[in-house]
């Protein structure tokens, strides 16, 4: 026979896990579609060499996954002159600092998005900071960051060349939070400088580095959009290592535009499909596919979470069951020493409810202390996860949690007390 | 006062026990001797409330107990009277102060606990667990939860039926000692424990049982 406290301890260990599941997957569920929903780009365009459109959206706009290669500046000086366009924002990635990705691109890029200390980046080699990228590394104004050859913290270092830290953006609770932005000269001259000191030591890497130099240090020239365009390596990226897929010296990893009417974007993405070498892809078209895709595996994990809540009933009932056959001695005793079945049952219920808040409270102290361990992991996805935030209807899955913890408990306190061994 | 007027009690439509009428004076000790199954624990049962009675009556202070609710048995139970059973109906898992406490529970002041346990020896053992205990110690532990509600009247159902002579001649010893001015009816199979009350009353003499087919018995 099991003791009243292995009991206890199960009722509760049952409750905790499948209810802490249910609300740490109510929650992270409900952040991802947030932040989904948050990162909606007000552009209406987004330009990157050919490959997957949901890669290029995640990379432009949540900083995750590699880079789908480059494309030339050439497009980005075109779409700017192009009068159909308000503006083009190149963007470029393959560096990083420590853990933190780094973003080359101009400051328009950050237009919305105010800065807590400090200034824009105006020149090369400046840069701002996320505010988690800030706090992660004990950063302040002034600093030098060394920053790293590829997306890998572990990549060499590129020692000659720091970035000097002249901002840090508010905190977003978004992929902001955790990416390094300077100019996208920044990136090129970094990476022209480590071309050189290659060069210098007489390196012969065959790289696309090395091609993209050979280019020249200057914009590419000589192609006209769409179709022709030279240099750029999109093309390559599945022969890649992740320390070649970054802007190299004129070129950049996609070019976010916003057109001055709907019609002039529908009209240039239709020239830039003549370009079999070049995607564009409408963010909010990518983003609704991406959310319709959470919103179908969320409700898998609810209707998942309904089932465990569901079996948590029957376990809880069970073990109630046999907790209160087990108490029916002390009830029948407390009975006879005269104490109202009234009171008995109170007391019986004042017990199972303690259990039962006891065992919400920890599975949402469990649930919170999952989410903090996931932020991390869902940070490298783009997705900030903040372990304080409540959502109204995470207080009512606690309260059927609740409920279901106490209710086996009531309906046997009914029918034990219908079985007064007073009553003859 | 207590008195008891043409009282049987009926079980399972097969035996009856009929009682002839008995008092219980006021400030006094009685105790019931009799041969196991002679009804003594059934007439205990039905003055403090836990039965009902088939027929008769039973009279507190001239007031008719036994027809009242099970609610109004209860209140008057944990109000008035001290009981104290015989496999001590403790809970095991309960501290000996938590086993007293739980008369809390009905708005039974145990202010006395401490004095009471002290009166019995058993103090040190307050924060104990019933489980820990000799069976003495329980059989003590159940007196004091009794007495610490100061009852008017004390029913004990073989309050020395677990306990070898000795000990329990010094559980009933201290047992009537704080007694002392309440009512207090004992039963007990153990005649040698008789002269320490003030009344001896014969069960066989008392009560007589009717069995399924009419047979009465002098039990």
């Amino acid at each position: 026979m099991l003791t009243k406290k292995v009991k206890m301890l199960l009722i509760i260990l049952s409750v905790v896990i499948s209810a802490s599941v249910a609300i740490l997957a109510y929650n992270v569920a409900g952040q991802v579609n947030d932040g989904l929903i948050n990162t909606t780009s007000s552009y209406d365009m987004i330009v990157g060499p050919a490959g997957s459109a949901t890669q290029l959206a995640m990379n432009t706009l949540f900083f995750t996954d590699k880079p789908l290669g480059t494309i030339s500046y050439e497009y980005v000086e075109q779409l700017q002159r192009d009068s159909r366009v308000n503006i083009a924002i190149p963007f470029g990635m393959g560096d990083s600092y420590n853990s933190a990705k780094i973003v080359g691109t101009k400051p328009a890029f950050l237009t919305g998005k105010p800065l807590s200390e400090g200034k824009m980046f105006e020149k090369v080699f400046e840069a701002v900071v996320g505010s988690e990228v800030a706090r992660k590394y004990g950063l302040s104004i002034g600093d030098e960051l060394v920053t790293s050859h590829g997306l890998s913290e572990h990549g060499e270092k590129h020692e000659a060349t720091p970035l000097k830290l002249v901002g840090v953006l508010e905190e977003t609770k978004t992929a902001y939070d955790n990416v390094v932005f300077t100019d996208i000269e920044t990136v090129w001259k970094v990476h022209d400088h480590e071309d050189h000191e290659h060069d210098d030591g007489e390196h012969e890497e065959k790289t696309e580095n090395a091609q993209t130099t050979d280019a020249g240090t200057t914009p590419e020239k000589g192609h006209e959009l769409p179709g022709g365009h030279g240099g750029e390596d999109g093309e390559d990226e599945h022969g890649e290592d992740e320390h070649g897929e970054h802007a190299h010296e004129g070129t950049v990893c996609a070019i976010l535009v916003r057109s001055k009417t709907l019609a002039y974007s529908e009209q240039i993405k239709a020239e830039f499909k003549e370009d079999s070498k070049i995607l564009t892809i409408t963010p909010a078209e990518v983003i609704r596919e991406i959310i319709n895709n959470v919103d179908l595996s969320r409700r898998i994990v609810y209707i998942l979470c309904v089932i465990i809540l569901i079996m948590n009933i029957f376990v809880i009932s069970t073990i109630t069951i046999l907790n209160m056959y087990d108490s029916q001695k002390d009830i029948a005793l407390m009975r006879l020493i005269g104490i109202g079945t009234g009171k008995v049952n109170i007391m019986f219920l004042i017990q199972n409810a303690l259990i039962g808040l006891l065992s919400t409270a920890i599975s949402f102290g469990v649930s919170r202390l999952c989410l903090v361990f996931l932020r991390g992991f869902a940070s490298s996805m783009g997705i900030v996860l903040d372990a304080g935030r409540i959502y109204p209807l995470e207080w009512l899955i606690m309260a059927v949690i609740f409920v279901i913890s106490v209710l086996p408990t009531f309906i046997c306190t009914v029918r034990v007390s219908r079985k007064d061994i007073i009553r003859n | 006062m207590i008195k008891t007027e043409n009282l049987v009690k009926t079980f399972d439509l097969d035996t009856t026990i009929k009682y002839k009428d008995l008092i219980f004076e006021d400030a006094k000790s009685y105790v019931l001797l009799g041969a196991s199954g002679c009804g003594k624990s059934t007439l205990l049962n039905m003055m403090a409330g836990v039965i009902t009675p088939t027929g008769g009556s039973i009279f507190f202070d001239g007031e008719e107990m036994s027809r009242k609710t099970q609610k109004q048995k209860d209140r008057f139970r944990i109000e008035k009277i001290g009981y104290i059973f015989q496999d001590f109906k403790l809970i095991e898992d309960m501290t000996v102060e938590d086993n007293i406490n739980i008369l809390r529970l009905e708005g039974v002041k145990t202010a006395e606990m401490d004095a009471v346990l002290d009166a019995l020896g058993i103090l040190g053992k307050k924060k104990k667990k019933v489980r820990q205990l000799s069976g003495g110690e329980r059989q003590r532990v159940a007196i004091a939860r009794a007495f610490v509600k100061k009852p008017q009247i004390i029913l004990a159902d073989e309050p020395t039926g677990n306990l070898n002579y000795e000990i329990g001649r010094a559980v009933v010893t201290q047992m009537l000692t704080i007694a002392k001015g309440k009512t207090l009816v004992a039963v007990t199979h153990d005649d040698r424990l008789a002269e320490l009350f003030d009344e001896v009353i014969d069960m066989n003499a008392v009560a007589s049982s009717v069995d399924g087919s009419g047979v009465t018995h002098r039990v």
